[in-house]
């Protein structure tokens, strides 16, 4: 029998060339409002600790998880374990778990998730999380400790387009890569989708479901993830204005026919489906204004012209569907945003992917300008939500940025 | 006169999400493909259905669609009272309903029984028109392959199967034409004589798919209960195979409370899944392949291949959204129905009959051989020799 000092030696020689053949593994903070299970905390942080499948394999980030900082701890909490069987602390404020407890950042990479949780929402139904404050933590003890490491923000960059761009700003002040955003641009697609680099957008449409602002972000970034390929890149949103209500369906600004062809990509058709089981068509004359109470519209204005709209029908759909009009192609282009089953929501799993590849290379895989863009367009659009409906000009949604020919979303 | 052919459906049972229901309803209120709301270009005329419970939907159906004639016979719905065959094509779906079993666990669902009396229309009226039969064609491989035999005599267009077969992909990739294949599996759930045909045909739409076409099958072993885990832990089949299935269900029952997503032990996979079921077999060019069927572990349908000269396997998942209240209308009939109007619309099968023939008779093989106290089952009955095309036949646009 092997005796412990032996067995001690042994596996520490065993580890210490295992070192030697592969990199140092990153060292990763994770800063979220809550540690519980299936919050998007929990779903993503764990990625980093018990690894996700990928490619047909289970893949095991060359991450350690050495820190964490969790806002809220309600019943169900579930950071105190994890750290203990995974052997990290939980710090009580972002800048020691960054510091690992010590004098100055110990970290090779942060995590911020701020998503779930109990927060007040303002008067446009916004959730108030606190990502952009959480963010400001890091950036300042980055800024003292004169370094700064990459950073992944989960979801919109703020409810505050002020914010989220002073969030930007500070990741190009400090030269740190900086990747945000929804899991739908990453996840799979049916069909398989992607629209050429550099084709003509004549039109797009989203149909998505679900309450603002949460499901609404999501779907105005599946839309953008697909629209910012078109030719001349992206030019920023000239103006956007929110419908509800019976106006919806009297509205000339969207395409019929892209309507169409997005509902006839949904798994989930309401109504008679799911009464009786029959495909039905949702875009026959009366369908959703039967099944759809309270529809409402995001139309999007863009400074090169194009025109987009993403229509929330809940009642008719609980999936999220994409349809354009692309020069070349005779019929519309369309898919569906495939959000796999809870509890798995390997979607998630995509999305770590993104985020470990940054922290790996140092270089973002898309433009945070993408994620910068569509909080700025929701935000106004809940805006134009509170101000009667009204179309509101926005100048200060000038955000140019090229997207990468290469895709992104699941396909391997 | 209509070009458009006409169709007869002949079914066990209509009612919500019933094959008969999910089928049917494709041709008589179209469903969502390639980016519209697609309306089949041929008519479904008339409509004969075995057993009316309580919750049958054939009167809603009939009062909504004028056009549809439902009759009390299979005759009577081909020939529409012509006294000869009057339709074009014939829609075979005998899943579902109350049927008895054999001793061995199998629903006797009358799909034989169906077919005998389509061809008999066939017969009586010298003309034959193509017919799909939904999943195996039958429970017992003597009658499957009579009506194969049968479908060659009279020349018809003949084709079958599962879902599983024309269904998403996630990923969206097809067996590259002349792959070497040293070993192929599928990972999967639900029970014997009937998920585990869904499960053989996952695998064979891929590995007919091999250098050589399909050479057909020369043995088949179950196992089950503890000999599956011992099987597992002598490493009967791949387990790189297994595992690479595993990372691509979308359904993974997670192993310990509060995690939501992680890969589990073989103890876990024991403590979860009460009643595993695998199938191996060997096909007459040499290849391998297991199907298992690990109730509790995953809800999905997982393909992995070990290909000559790639180091990683070749995995992808056949994805059904099923509408178990996460989806709505089981699209992944919609493939299916499909390639069915290929067949009408050109005469010409979208795929070989054969691929259904031999899963039929690798289903039955897995039974027996369970029943046998599985026992290794010799097929030489399964020499079903066949070639696919190049051309992919599975839903991708």
């Amino acid at each position: 029998m092997l005796s412990r000092r032996l067995f001690l030696q042994t596996s520490t020689a065993a580890v210490a060339a295992a070192q030697a053949t592969a990199a140092k593994p990153k060292r990763l903070a994770i800063i979220t409002t809550i540690y519980r299970y299936l919050s998007h905390g929990q779903h993503m942080g764990d990625r980093f600790l018990v690894g996700y499948p990928f490619e047909g394999a289970w893949h095991k980030p060359n991450v350690q998880v050495v820190s964490m900082y969790v806002d809220q701890k309600p019943e169900g909490d579930l950071s105190g374990e994890r750290a203990r069987e995974f052997g990290f602390n939980v710090y009580p404020s972002i800048a020691e778990a960054l510091r690992c407890g010590g004098s100055s950042l110990a970290v090779d990479a942060v995590l911020i998730i701020g998503e779930h949780g109990e927060y007040p929402s303002n008067e446009k139904g916004q959730i108030l999380y606190p990502r952009f404050e959480f963010f400001d933590q890091c950036v300042k003890v980055f800024e003292k400790d004169g370094r700064a490491v990459p950073v992944f923000n989960d979801k919109h960059l703020s409810y505050s387009f002020d914010k989220a761009k002073a969030m930007v700003e500070a990741s190009r002040r400090l030269h740190f890569p900086m990747l945000a955003g929804s899991s739908l641009p990453v996840t799979w697609r049916l069909p398989s989708l992607e629209l050429p680099h550099g084709c003509q957008i004549e039109e797009a449409l989203m149909v998505g479901n679900g309450v603002s602002d949460p499901m609404d972000f999501h779907a105005l970034e599946a839309m953008q993830c697909m629209v910012e390929r078109r030719h001349g890149g992206e030019t920023g949103v000239k103006a956007v204005q929110y419908v509800e209500g019976d106006d919806v369906w009297k509205d000339t600004r969207y395409s019929r026919q892209l309507l169409s062809s997005a509902l006839s990509r949904t798994d989930t058709p309401l109504g008679l489906s799911l009464d009786d089981g029959r495909p039905q068509d949702l875009a026959a004359p009366g369908v959703l204004q039967k099944l759809v109470a309270k529809p409402a519209a995001y139309f999007i204005e863009y400074r090169d012209g194009l025109k987009a709209t993403l229509l929330m029908l809940n009642g008719a759909v609980t999936d999220f569907n994409f349809a354009a009009r692309v020069q070349g192609f005779k019929e519309p282009l369309s898919t569906q945003f495939f959000l796999t089953p809870v509890p798995n929501v390997t979607y998630s799993a995509c999305l770590m992917h993104k985020v470990e590849q940054m922290y790996e290379t140092g270089v973002a895989p898309y433009p945070v300008e993408r994620t910068l863009l569509v909080s700025g367009m929701l935000e106004s659009c809940l805006t134009s939500k509170v101000q009667g409906q009204k179309r509101l000009e926005t100048p200060h949604l000038n955000v140019a940025y090229k997207a990468a020919a290469k895709s992104q979303f699941a396909q391997t | 006169m209509s070009t458009r052919p006409k169709l007869a459906a002949i079914g066990t049972t209509f009612y919500k999400h019933s094959h008969t229901q999910h089928i049917v309803d494709r041709f008589l209120d179209g469903y969502g493909w390639n980016g519209k709301h697609h309306r089949p270009e041929m008519d479904l005329v008339s409509l004969f259905i075995d057993q009316h419970p309580a919750n049958d939907l054939v009167p809603e159906r009939a009062a909504r669609h004028p056009a549809l004639k439902v009759c009390p016979t299979i005759a009577e719905a081909l020939t529409l009272g012509t006294g000869k065959l009057a339709v074009d094509g014939v829609v075979l779906v005998g899943e579902h309903g109350t049927y008895p079993k054999t001793e061995k666990g199998q629903v006797k669902y009358p799909r034989y029984e169906f077919f005998n009396q389509i061809v008999d229309v066939f017969r009586q009226s010298g003309r034959a028109v193509p017919v799909f039969n939904d999943k195996h064609l039958s429970w017992n491989w003597d009658w499957a392959k009579k009506m194969y035999d049968t479908s060659r005599e009279l020349k018809f267009p003949f084709q079958a199967g599962s879902s599983l077969a024309v269904t998403w992909r996630t990923p969206s990739i097809e067996m590259p034409l002349g792959a070497r294949i040293r070993e192929a599996m599928c990972v999967c759930y639900g029970g014997v004589d009937s998920y585990d045909f869904h499960g053989l045909e996952t695998i064979q739409c891929m590995v007919e798919r091999r250098h050589g076409g399909e050479t057909g099958v020369k043995w088949v072993q179950a196992y089950r209960g503890a000999a599956f885990w011992q099987a597992l832990r002598d490493g009967v089949w791949s387990r790189e195979l297994m595992d690479a299935c595993l990372c691509r269900s979308h359904t993974l029952t997670p192993s310990r409370p509060g995690f939501n997503d992680v890969f589990p032990a073989i103890e876990d996979m024991q403590r979860m899944v009460t009643d595993p079921v695998a199938y191996r077999y060997e096909h007459n060019d040499g290849l391998r392949c297991t199907m298992l069927l690990m109730t509790g572990l995953v809800r999905d349908f997982n393909f992995a291949a070990q290909l000559e000269g790639q180091r990683k396997p070749f995995s992808t998942q056949m994805y059904l959204p099923m509408p178990d209240g996460r989806t709505t209308v089981a699209t992944f009939f919609s493939p299916l129905v499909n390639n069915m109007e290929t067949m009408f619309l050109t005469g010409k099968t979208a795929y070989p009959i054969e691929r259904t023939l031999l899963t039929t008779g690798l289903t039955a093989a897995g039974v027996e051989s369970l029943y046998r106290q599985q026992e290794r089952f010799d097929t030489p009955h399964l020499n079903v020799r066949y070639q696919v095309s190049k051309e992919s036949t599975f839903q991708r646009n």
